[in-house]
């Protein structure tokens, strides 16, 4: 089953173009590693999906369902209110910097959307958040606040407090980029176990080799296209494009150095 | 200055003081209870991206912060009466006069510290809950609005002593509130005795804020 379509997406900030025409589509259970160079577009790529940014011109749909399209005249149509919501539910997203909310407890940080936003009962929004912080390994946090933790186990905590919404697609904006390297692992591991577990993701990445061991299909992104797209070997070992190539090379390099 | 121990004389003045301070507490508990939560309406119309709400509020803060409140007392007392055409004209009561100018002069200084706290809060705040689902009315009353509390909770204890001391203004209308009464006896008895006593009431009452506000900071230190 599809959960992600993306067609001839467009979006920009003033003059900037920033993201350029950019298609692409996601099946059920599938990971997608997305990497390319600084500022090629890939964080507005993830907003644009995520409702957090308008696009300009373009159609995304959601597991069969239109959340955004464009009319011939050009003109963009967002779903009306009660649907968007309903799309906005299927979407999970996890940020760099992690933005847990500080003055709740890192139960509450998952139970508050599922109880608000879900209908869930407490006892069984908390049921749901125990066994995830049971397989993030954190169980014993429950009740400690996010200045309490490490980056590395915030990251996790913001990881299972997106998956308490239950989302067809997770999507993660370089998740380890804000920790220190010896945090980088644990993060990954959670992620991997996700992979595992056949969660449809979408994953914004500087680690190279995390890309090429869990993604099922790699994107590579620059300038605001996609480059190229294919199997983390192909894009690896055999990039078709000098692009890709040049900047695999490069990034290589400097992790050599 | 205090010449010798008058019992009778002594317990008068604590009446009479007394007196003064409940309509003191009136004013200060009234003003802080209107203007809280004005100020509030009054930050989020500030912050509107919309100019035909932002920018009347800009300038009516700057104007409760750029002139002396003891003359926007003396503009809402007289303004209804001198200012509107005949037949129009009415008086306001003294008191509803000095808690109407109060309250706006208040809400006004409440306002940019809500809009400071609000805007400190970072962005990703925002968009988390947006990504959860949380509607804007729910983000900003779960989210954003207790760690703004947290924030501003010293600068708005800053303006609340301020306040207690600020009463003592409305004597420009003739409210009979603590200073008043005690600067009345001054004159009558011919001696300062009474205002400094006045002064340690002010500060009691400071001290008791000063405590509160110390609670909350506390009692939301449980996470940084
Ligand atoms: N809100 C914004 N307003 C203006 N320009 C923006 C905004 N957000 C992003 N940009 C610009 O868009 C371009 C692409 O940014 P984006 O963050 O999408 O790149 P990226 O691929 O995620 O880069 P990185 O790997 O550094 O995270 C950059 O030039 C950036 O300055
Ligand atoms: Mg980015």
């Amino acid at each position: 089953m599809q959960i992600l379509k993306v067609e001839n997406l467009f979006k920009g900030f003033d003059e900037l173009e920033v993201v350029n025409g950019v298609s692409f589509q996601i099946q059920q259970g599938e990971v997608v590693g997305v990497i390319g160079p600084s500022g090629s577009g890939k964080s507005t790529l993830l907003r644009c999906l995520t409702l957090l940014e308008k696009i300009e011109h373009g159609r995304i749909v959601v597991a069969g369902e239109t959340m955004v399209e464009t009319s011939p005249q050009g003109q963009v149509v967002y779903a009306p209110e009660e649907k968007l919501r309903k799309i906005r539910l299927r979407l999970g997203m996890v940020f760099q910097n992690f933005n847990l909310f500080p003055h709740f407890t890192v139960l509450r940080n998952i139970t508050e959307a599922p109880i608000l936003v879900g209908g869930i009962s407490p006892e069984e929004a908390e049921a749901t958040a125990l066994q995830l912080l049971k397989k993030i390994g954190l169980q014993e946090k429950a009740t400690a606040y996010p200045y309490q933790l490490s980056g590395g186990q915030c990251q996790r905590v913001a990881i299972a407090r997106a998956m308490a919404m239950k989302p067809d697609i997770l999507f993660f904006d370089e998740p380890t980029s804000a920790l220190d390297p010896e945090l980088t692992g644990e993060v990954l591991k959670v992620i991997r176990t996700l992979a595992v577990e056949r969660m449809t993701m979408m994953v914004v990445t500087h680690e190279m080799s995390f890309a090429r061991e869990v993604a099922d299909r790699v994107i590579f992104m620059d300038n605001g296209q996609i480059i190229e797209e294919g199997p983390p070997q192909q894009i690896f070992e055999n990039p078709s494009n000098e692009r890709t190539r040049s900047f695999l090379q490069n990034y290589n390099l400097s992790f050599r150095a | 200055m205090l010449a010798i121990w008058d019992g009778a004389g002594s317990i008068r003045l604590l009446g009479l003081l007394l007196q003064g301070t409940i309509t003191t507490l009136q004013i200060f508990l009234l003003t802080l209870l209107l203007s809280l939560p004005l100020g509030l309406v009054i930050a989020l119309g500030r912050i509107s991206t919309h100019k035909w709400i932002s920018s009347p509020l800009k300038l009516f803060i700057l104007i409760m912060r750029g002139t002396p409140l003891l003359l926007q007392l003396i503009f809402v007392y007289f303004a209804p009466s001198y200012m509107l055409p005949e037949g129009l004209s009415f008086r306001i009561p003294r008191f509803t006069a000095a808690i109407i100018a109060f309250t706006l002069n208040y809400a006004a200084y409440f306002a940019e510290i809500y809009r400071g706290g609000i805007q400190s809060i970072p962005r990703g705040q925002y968009e988390a809950a947006a990504v959860l689902g949380f509607t804007k009315t729910q983000t900003f009353l779960r989210i954003i609005l207790p760690q703004v509390i947290k924030r501003i909770l010293p600068p708005i204890s800053n303006e609340v002593i301020t306040l207690v001391k600020d009463t003592a203004l409305v004597q420009i209308l003739g409210i009979s509130e603590l200073f008043r009464v005690a600067k009345n006896e001054s004159s009558r008895i011919f001696s300062t005795t009474p205002l400094f006593v006045a002064g340690l009431f002010y500060l009691f009452m400071n001290w008791i804020v000063t405590k509160t506000f110390h609670n909350a900071e506390k009692k939301l230190g449980y996470y940084k």
